[in-house]
């Protein structure tokens, strides 16, 4: 068995999912209950893939790990290299849990051409962990876009009734970002060339350009930033979270909330910092602001909210906001803070979204209004979603807790001591809005005479939250074993930056490149 | 004055045409007095397209007729994606003349004379040897256009085309011979003089040639006969059309452009190109998002992607010319992918093929759905499809070249562009189908040319490196800058 996991445990990773996709492609269209069953097979077989890395990670080390490299275009210097760090590995593993968690829920609900929804979770799974493990610009920006054609399908496919609209949106805001993105990492590579006379696309390699104004560095890293903000989504390009996350089936917002917001703040952490670190220290403040608005507007509107699905989404706009304020403080504990804050977010808005598709495939209607009392007929249900909604206000003891705590005392230490206090009323907030929430679904009078026979969660249902709650538990109570992974993989990006900006306003480079430069 | 020897050295060079001249020949014939053998005209179509590349790649590299007529490393890759779209095009029409019950010999005929057509302009050294290529070329696929006689719309097709491509074939003529009397020879290698490049006889003689090869490639603003003839036009043809010719033209004046200009494109001439290449992209993609029509559609998003090429004329060096080769073989895959899945989808060839028409066969023809999925996307250029990998090429030189703000409006505009090929996925995976006639079976042909489409957008858009070698060795082929 460990064998196995000797030779390419990333490449592994990156592409049974693809492979097993591939398989899929060779069912019969009918057999939809096969299919779906392999397709859950498949992700936990990726899952415990994923668990080697874990146990096997060295906690000690900031640096990349299970490094793997290979030529792909020698040409251009471009090569398929992989690597992790603390930061992608917490996040793979919240992949590599969330897909078999969708892919569970979906067994009973979806219907049409199950196959092919099942081959899109798939080789959705291939590309959020590409993206997580790429430490090659041009292969990070393969993966990058390859997630948004299976994502488009399955909100378009599988949507709600304004499904369309939210598919396109959602495709043409991400790749509006990105496209910029994409010309901004040729001309580093351009440059790099000039520089050294040498082809290379590597992460490592480009944080080495220096720029020959302040102008071009600013200009490069809003073009990142601009992608990576989209994704976030940082006020005010989030108007395509709310359309896409309410309309994509349930499966799919769980994805979509769970991982793929997530990937913004991860490509500005490990890219846009490092490769900008002076105009990214500039213009955090702005970040920091940004991500203000974001907690307090997000929050806001989420209260205002008579959509249960629309309510959650918004809620994702407020707790990245606090992630966004985490990162833009850097201090080390504010952002460990965010980047646990991220899979907290993970956990808690995953089982919100999933417990709202529970009550919407046996309500059909997503309208608070319509619900009232239902504690009583589905006392699980109600269990679950209380636990998730306390994970997501951050009672202390769960998950929750421990980021948005680290994220206020890291922002409080730092330069910008505001924040914190305005980031400590998005957490107030947040507690307003989703007690409002359970108080009109789950408790007071039961006002509508359908809502007497819900019928409680099912089986694979209750497996598929029941494994979300557990983990909100286990962070809450032992976030140490959590938190040892990030600390020194934060602390390698800081360092890298305040390098880096040293080295800029000193001409003597820190590390020169072994006598190619001129 | 030097006389034309024909040697053995001649005949090798020469013996791709050859094949393709007298095959078209069999073809007529085969038709005429064997009419039982017309099934296998396809298959013996398919064997000379083969045969002529072999020959190709066979031939001694270097110059012969005389430094007329050239090998090398460029027009083996300009061959070869002809020929990979002549391929892509004879199988399809197999099924699509059968289908319309005209299966005659004179369409694989025209293709192969056509494809000669496009042979001869990418080996020719001598500007007269190219202008044969391109009326060998443009004739054909003048008939080829009017193929459907009775349809109305096809002969209008046949006589717009006719009308429009007569009046560009003069342009080039006179840029011909404008640059005759100025060098005193028709032979591209004798424009490599100092005092041409500034010349501005000489400038006025490459704007005209501009136009010329401009029209062929659908190049906005000499574009306006396209949507109307690909419509019109049996789609087989058009799939050939569409890429092959775009290419061969955009070679013709990278030779000429390289000839003249040794020492570097003069800005003016750059500024004219890039805003030709600006208008190509916007005026493309805007319009083809009004498009109902899919053959209109994709003649759109043909003008907006030879937008795209004309950036790299406009990088004009090495890279760019290697960007171009990469793009065009890109597009082989792409756009003659896209034009099969289209014949394989539509049931009546005779009528109009709006795009609606389409609606849930993602469910119902899953596979030629999937390959037009795919080739949209690659279109798109959306990575992990060569379509990215062409993009990424002609946007890499651009910026090499520091001509931000034309790689910004490229990108903005493959943007825009996202918006009308969603469109068609949307109408494939996303609507309910109108009717409930059951879809034909797919014939064997059509399967194998889109099996091939889809195999080799992915192959090239994961595995680029040997095509980007090839491409710079093809390019290397040219006196260019880098």
């Amino acid at each position: 068995m460990s064998a196995l996991f000797d030779g390419q445990p990333l490449t592994e990773l990156v592409f049974l999912p693809t492979v097993a996709a591939l398989i899929l492609l060779l069912f019969p269209e009918r057999r939809s209950r096969e299919a779906k069953i392999f397709a859950i097979a498949a992700s936990l077989a990726e899952f415990a893939l994923s668990i080697p890395l874990w146990t096997r990670f060295n906690v000690v080390s900031g640096g990349f790990q299970f490094v793997e490299k290979a030529d792909w275009i020698p040409a251009l210097g471009i090569s398929y290299i992989v690597g992790i760090d603390g930061i992608s590995l917490v996040l793979i593993l919240l992949t590599t849990i969330l897909t078999p968690v969708s892919l569970l829920y979906s067994l009973t609900h979806v219907e049409k051409s199950a196959r092919a929804f099942s081959i899109a979770f798939l080789v959705l799974e291939t590309g959020v962990i590409g993206t997580l493990v790429a430490l090659d610009l041009a292969l990070f920006y393969v993966f990058w876009e390859v997630m948004l054609v299976p994502m488009y399908f399955i909100i378009g496919i599988w949507g709600g009734s304004r499904r369309i609209y939210a598919a396109m949106k959602f495709f043409l805001f991400t790749m509006a970002g990105s496209l910029l993105m994409f010309l901004a990492i040729l001309y580093l590579a351009i440059r790099h060339h000039a520089e050294t006379g040498r082809w290379s696309f590597l992460l490592a390699d480009l944080a080495l350009v220096s720029y020959p104004t302040m102008a071009i560095e600013t200009v490069l890293f809003l073009a990142f930033a601009l992608a990576f903000a989209i994704k976030v989504p940082v006020f005010p390009l989030h108007t395509w979270l709310p359309d896409a996350h309410t309309e994509a089936p349930t499966a799919g917002s769980i994805i979509l909330a769970g991982i793929l917001l997530k990937l913004g703040v991860y490509g500005y952490l490990r890219f846009a910092l490092p490769l900008f670190p002076d105009a990214a220290t500039r213009f955090a403040p702005w970040l920091g602001v940004l991500g203000v608005i974001g907690v307090v507007y997000g929050a806001l509107v989420a209260y205002a909210q008579k959509d249960m699905k629309r309510l959650v989404a918004y809620s994702s706009v407020s707790h990245l906001g606090l992630v966004v304020i985490g990162i833009g403080a850097f201090t080390g504990a504010a952002m460990t803070g965010a980047v646990l804050q991220m899979v907290n977010h993970g956990l808690s808005t995953g089982a919100l979204f999933l417990l709202v598709g529970v009550l919407y495939e046996r309500r059909h209607t997503r309208e608070i209004a319509d619900y009232g009392g239902i504690a009583g007929v589905v006392p699980i249900t109600t269990g679950l979603f209380l636990v998730a909604t306390f994970s997501s206000i951050g009672l202390p003891g769960l998950n929750g807790f421990i980021g948005e705590f680290l994220i206020l005392l890291g922002t409080w230490t730092s330069d910008h001591r505001w924040w914190a206090v305005a980031a400590a009323t998005g957490v107030v907030l947040s507690a307003i809005y989703m007690l409002s929430l359970v108080q009109r679904v789950f408790w007071g009078p039961l006002t509508h005479e359908e809502n007497r026979r819900i019928p409680e969660i099912r089986g694979t249902e209750l497996v598929a939250a029941g494994a979300l709650v557990l983990l909100m538990i286990w962070i809450g109570v032992r976030p140490n074993y959590f938190l040892d992974r990030l600390r020194p993989s934060v602390e390698e990006i800081r360092r890298s930056v305040e390098l880096r900006k040293t080295a800029q306003r000193a001409p003597v480079a820190v590390r020169p490149a072994a006598g190619v430069r001129p | 004055m030097s006389f034309v020897t024909f040697g053995p050295r001649e005949l090798a060079a020469a013996a791709p045409e050859i094949v393709l001249a007298a095959a078209g020949c069999v073809m007529i014939l085969l038709d005429a007095f064997a009419p039982s053998s017309r099934r296998w005209l396809a298959t013996l179509s398919l064997a000379a397209i083969a045969a002529s590349s072999w020959f190709l790649i066979q031939a001694p590299i270097g110059t012969s007729f005389s430094s007329r007529y050239e090998t090398s490393d460029l027009t083996v890759a300009a061959g070869l994606f002809a020929a990979a779209t002549a391929a892509i095009a004879t199988l399809v029409a197999k099924p699509y003349l059968r289908r319309t019950g005209e299966e005659r010999g004179e369409f694989y005929a025209l293709l192969l004379w056509g494809h000669l057509g496009v042979s001869l302009m990418v080996r020719g050294l001598d500007l007269l040897v190219v202008f044969i290529g391109l009326e060998t070329l443009s004739l054909s696929f003048y008939v080829l256009a009017a193929f459907f006689r009775k349809i109305p719309a096809s002969s209008e097709a046949g006589l717009k085309y006719f009308l429009t491509g007569a009046f560009a074939s003069a342009f080039t003529l006179y840029g011909i011979a404008l640059l005759f009397g100025k060098s005193g020879s028709v032979r591209i290698a004798a424009l490599s003089r100092p005092d041409l490049a500034t010349d501005p006889l000489v400038t006025f003689a490459l704007l005209l040639l501009l136009v010329g090869f401009g029209f062929k490639m659908s190049l906005a603003p000499f574009h306006a006969w396209a949507p109307d003839v690909y419509q019109g036009m049996p789609t087989p043809a058009v799939a050939y059309l569409s890429v092959a010719p775009k290419g061969a033209s955009l070679i013709v004046l990278f030779r000429v452009l390289a000839a003249v200009f040794e020492s570097g494109m003069p800005d003016r001439f750059r500024a004219g190109i890039a805003a030709l290449a600006i208008l190509s992209m916007s005026l493309g993609n805007v319009v083809a998002l009004a498009q109902r029509d899919i053959k209109r559609l994709l003649a759109y998003s043909g003008i907006a992607h030879m937008g795209y090429v004309a950036i790299a004329l406009a990088v004009f060096g090495r890279e760019a010319l290697a960007a171009v080769i990469v793009y065009f073989f890109a597009y082989v895959v792409s756009n003659a992918g896209a034009f099969a899945a289209v014949s394989a989808l539509y049931r009546d060839e005779t009528k109009p093929h709006p795009v609606g028409l389409l609606a849930g066969e993602g469910r119902r023809s899953p596979f030629p759905s999937a390959v037009l999925a795919l080739c949209l996307f690659s279109l798109a250029g959306i990575p992990a499809t060569a379509g990215f990998i062409g993009k990424f090429f002609v946007f890499k030189a651009a910026i090499e070249k520091e001509l931000y703000a034309l790689a910004i409006i490229g990108i903005v505009n493959s943007l825009v562009s996202i918006g009308y090929y969603l469109k068609i996925v949307y109408v494939l995976y996303m609507r309910d189908p109108v009717g409930d006639e059951l879809p034909p079976a797919l014939a064997p042909a059509d399967r194998l040319a889109l099996l091939l489409c889809g195999a080799g957008i992915l192959v090239l858009g994961i595995f680029p490196a040997t095509l980007w070698d090839l491409a710079r060795r093809a390019a290397a082929s040219l006196p260019l800058g880098p």
